[in-house]
């Protein structure tokens, strides 16, 4: 129980913690002058203190929405696989569920976005949809596929199963599946071939888009949640697709957990740095190819076995 | 399992072709495919003591994977082929198509796969390979992308030559590498007189 | 020694091709005729004679085929000399073509006589690659298009050939090993084979391809396109030389699958050629040039020579690929007059003729013409009459006899439409339309007379007799 509580903390407190360090990796292989990886928490603290000024055509969501896109995915929080062998974990929560919490997440920031009737909130909030409807069906398909291969519908449940016996004769769809989840995670936090986190440019912008109208707390609450976002996915794809160091002790083991986390980011953060952001209406390739890798690995696992 | 984790390699990288809109990007691909199969080829010639698929093996990544992108290459820069290549078939009926495709050729390899001991999944993964490659010929109008996706057929039939029969005799293995190296002199040749005539 | 001798001609055209004097190709024809020594040879040796090892067999039906595909590249390489008086080549381009059809008869002698799958594979590959660039002698845009569409198609067509080829080996290798690549101990095994269905697949993959290669089903009108924009020898080879290839290949691997499973042999070959010959019925009767005309007629003869094999009717099938073997080259090279520098018109093609060599071409064109319709002498008669023969046979044994006889009826009308339509052509030619002068030379006219006799010979009663006993042994 412990080891359950200390890992959702230090999930949380590290959260604003990848994001300045992806973008930190990034203007380092850049030749740029880092930024500090400590900006993450500095942004939080500035903007907790900042004044909160609300649009006067914003209803009452506006004060609501960004409580409501950060409590889902603290409750996803809960339900991650564990990082430690033998530690409390929640194992009846299947794809439908995380997905389906993510997605209601995602709905209050869409919400969110269009509340202010700014031009910028609703065309931010047209791409978010059309990226999100075609992240849904690949999400549910890949985790439900590694669910398969691992023997239990329960996420948790998934994780400790494939660290206990690592599927080597699905290593085909187990593959595809890490492909296809791997383009989702790009997809699903706007990172580069998707959304750029970076610019104000309103054709590319998605995400900076739907909160370009709030400021101060509802600011750092959305913050909070689009690096919380990051890390579940992150933690998903390291309990998932590399269920390896839960058997060490366990501060070893949450150590190697940080460790994967921070690979992951690095990874992103090179492929930010080598590709240019897609045409918006080229994103749907990219989730297509996530699709068909999803479809991929199920049938392979189903069909073939392999 | 290596065994299994290149196949699904193989197979990810030709369907990642299937989706890239630039010639440049697609040799890539083509390169990692064939680098692919010439390392299936070495651990497989290794499991079974197979010289001959050894030589093959490192034949293939040789030629396949470093010799022909790198020619590929240097024949679009010397001929100026377009390199923005829009697939015909577009994105979200590719998106059913593939799928469809590879139910439609697992479950017809499925039979096969109770008669062939060891490798026997690969037999389906090659015969998807093949239909797919065919979709890259159909769904590229230049002569550049056609000419790859005939080159990954190929890929497709060296992976059933080595994984369903557990190589063919060293004779035909010779006769298919020569036949490739004569392809690639035709097609210089096509490529030549197009550019001598304008 | 006799592989050597059997290739000899093609490495002499091969040199020749090399020497700059304009006059040296008028040694090829006297050279080519050599290559009926070894075959004589053949013919007298006991079968089967292993010409190399267990690689390169001679047995009664390769032998014929070998002998047919001869006659015809003695047939093209005389019509051949006189190609730069009808059409405009360079002679860079003319010595080039000499050098690729060279390689192109290396691979198909290869082809025909290998006793192995890998090595029938690669002949036949080589001399696909070596028609593309037949295929650009002709310096034009559309020889260009085309030449690219041969060499995309004929290379999906070759690699089904060899993924099915590569899938019966593995069918055949856990009696076999190594040896599962050859045709006479495959043949010998068939009942054996472990895994039927994996054979079946095979068999239906490389069969797809070998049809695709002729211009069966899905790809009726690509062969045509691509004999219309190259030079006429080039389809003269193909419907000669290399569909003998492609159509023994077919042989062997039939002969195979007729051990395996009959009845779906049986089915797909019939529902495939079918719906062939259907389609081509209908594109021959909108066909408005020559060269579309003969190599659409030549589909639906390959087709029939398909249906007539599995049928059992194998007098039948080889009577028909000889006598059209013979016929349509004959045709395709006589375009080369007809067609008098390139205009396309039927109408008055076959007026305008004078004096003795004249008088001659157009004789024979007419009865070449009538002969490909099967009009009663020509052999072609003799073999659809016993390939319907055959095909009744079979359908008694089995319970489809109204189906059957459904299937030669519709065949029937769908052949008297490719009558009908080869007679107002005749009508056409000869009837309508301008007189031009035409001129026709002495090599074109040797050819023609040449596979003439050949059609003579093939209604001999030794001839007749040879065919029969292949289909026995």
């Amino acid at each position: 129980m412990i080891a359950y509580l200390l890992t959702i903390v230090l999930l949380l407190l590290i959260a604003p913690l990848l994001p300045s360090f992806i973008k930190a990796l990034k203007m380092r292989l850049l030749f740029k002058k880092p930024a500090s990886i400590w900006q993450g928490y500095r942004n939080f603290a500035k903007l907790m203190h900042k004044e909160t000024i609300v649009s006067e055509e914003a209803s009452a969501i506006t004060r609501v929405a960004p409580f409501l896109v950060l409590s889902p995915l603290l409750v996803i929080l809960f339900f991650l696989p564990p990082v430690v062998h033998g530690a409390y974990y929640v194992s009846f929560v299947d794809a439908f569920t995380i997905t389906g919490l993510i997605a209601l997440s995602t709905f209050f920031l869409m919400l969110l976005g269009l509340d202010s009737a700014s031009a910028f909130g609703g065309m931010g909030s047209s791409r978010e949809a059309f990226i999100a409807a075609l992240v849904e069906p690949a999400m549910v398909l890949t985790i439900f596929s590694v669910s398969m291969m691992a023997g239990d519908l329960g996420v948790g449940q998934a994780g400790v199963n494939l660290a206990a016996h690592f599927p080597k004769e699905h290593m085909a769809s187990f593959l595809f599946a890490a492909i296809s989840f791997f383009i989702l995670l790009i997809a699903e936090n706007g990172r580069i071939p998707v959304d750029n986190p970076e610019t104000h440019l309103e054709l590319t912008m998605v995400h900076e888009a739907m909160i370009l109208d709030i400021t101060g707390i509802y600011l750092a609450i959305i913050e909070t949640a689009s690096s919380v976002k990051f890390v579940i996915f992150a933690s998903l794809f390291a309990s998932l697709f590399l269920p390896f160091g839960l058997d060490y002790s366990a501060p070893v083991a949450i150590g190697v957990f940080m460790l994967k986390l921070f690979a992951i980011a690095a990874a992103v953060a090179l492929i930010e740095v080598n590709t240019a952001k897609l045409r918006l209406f080229k994103v749907p390739n990219l989730l297509g190819i996530a699709i068909v890798f999803a479809f991929l690995s199920l049938i392979t696992f189903y069909v073939l076995g392999a | 399992m290596g065994v299994d984790f290149l196949i699904g390699l193989f197979l990810a990288t030709l369907i990642t072709a299937l989706f890239t809109s630039r010639l440049y990007r697609l040799i890539m691909w083509y390169s990692l495919n064939s680098l692919m199969l010439g390392i299936l080829a070495l651990l497989i010639g290794q499991e079974l003591g197979d010289t001959a698929m050894l030589i093959t093996g490192v034949a293939t990544i040789l030629i396949k994977a470093i010799g022909i992108p790198y020619l590929l290459k240097y024949l679009s820069q010397k001929f100026h082929f377009v390199r923005q290549i829009q697939p015909e078939v577009k994105v979200h009926y590719a998106i059913i198509l593939i799928p469809a495709i590879l139910v439609f050729t697992f479950y017809l390899a499925e039979p096969i796969t109770h008669m062939i001991h060891g490798n026997a999944n690969y037999v389906a993964v090659s015969i998807s390979s093949l239909f797919l490659s065919l979709l890259l010929m159909m769904e590229h109008k230049n002569v550049a992308p056609k000419i790859i996706g005939f080159l990954s057929m190929e890929n497709a039939l060296f992976l059933l030559g080595i994984t369903a029969t557990d190589g063919m005799p060293m004779l035909v293995e010779l006769g298919i590498f020569f036949d490739l190296l004569m392809a690639i002199v035709v097609i210089n040749l096509l490529f030549h007189k197009e550019e001598v005539k304008s | 020694m006799m592989p050597t001798l059997l290739v000899l001609p093609a490495l002499i055209m091969f040199a020749v091709s090399f020497v700059k004097n304009d006059k040296a190709k008028f040694w090829l024809p006297a050279s080519s005729f050599l290559i009926l020594l070894p075959i004589v040879k053949l013919f007298l040796l006991p079968k089967p004679y292993a010409l190399i090892g267990n690689y390169l067999v001679a047995d009664r039906l390769d032998t014929y085929v070998l002998l047919v595909s001869s006659i015809v590249g003695i047939g093209v390489t005389l019509a051949l000399l006189t190609l730069d008086k009808h059409v405009k080549v360079s002679q860079k381009a003319y010595r080039r073509f000499y050098r690729f059809f060279a390689i192109f008869w290396i691979g198909l002698t290869l082809s025909i006589l290998s006793n192995h799958m890998g090595l029938y594979w690669i002949g036949l590959e080589l001399a696909t690659l070596s028609t593309v660039y037949m295929i650009k002698t002709n310096h034009t845009p559309a020889a260009h298009k085309e030449a690219w569409n041969y060499m995309i198609v004929g290379a999906i067509a070759i690699s089904l050939v060899l993924f099915g080829i590569i899938l019966m080996y593995a069918s055949a290798k856990p009696i076999l090993g190594e040896e599962a690549m050859r045709f006479d101990l495959l043949l010998a095994h068939a009942d054996k084979i472990p895994s039927p269905f994996l054979f079946e697949m095979g068999f239906a993959i490389a069969t797809l391809g070998m049809f695709v290669k002729m211009g069966f089903f899905p790809m009726n009108l690509w062969l045509a396109n691509i004999e219309r924009a190259s030079f006429y020898p080039v389809a003269a080879l193909f419907s000669g030389i290399l569909e003998s290839a492609v159509i023994i290949g077919f042989f062997r691997f039939s002969q195979i699958a007729e051990k395996v499973n009959y009845a779906h042999l049986f089915g797909f070959v019939f529902v495939y050629t079918l719906l062939t010959i259907f389609i081509v019925s209908f594109l021959i009767f909108r066909a408005k040039d020559f060269m579309r005309l003969f190599s659409l007629s030549g589909v639906e003869h390959m087709a029939l020579i398909a249906l007539f094999w599995v049928s059992g009717g194998t007098f039948a099938a080889l009577l028909h690929f000889g006598a059209h073997a013979f016929l349509k080259p004959a045709l395709f090279l006589s375009t080369g007059v007809l067609e008098s520098n390139g205009k396309y018109r039927i109408a008055g093609a076959l007026r305008g003729y004078h004096g003795k060599k004249g008088q001659l071409f157009w004789v024979l064109v007419s009865l070449f013409l009538l002969a490909i319709i099967s009009l009663p002498p020509s052999p072609m008669f003799f073999s659809e009459l016993y390939g319907f023969g055959a095909m009744i046979d079979t359908a008694k044994q089995s319970h489809h006899m109204l189906a059957m006889i459904g299937a030669v009826l519709l065949l029937l009308i769908l052949l008297s439409v490719i009558f009908y339509r080869f007679v107002a052509v005749y009508q056409s030619m000869k009837y309508e339309g301008k007189t031009e002068e035409k001129k026709v030379y002495g090599s074109e006219l040797a050819a023609l007379m040449l596979f003439a006799l050949c059609l003579i010979a093939l209604l001999l009663p030794v001839s007749i007799d040879y065919l029969h006993t292949i289909g026995q042994g």
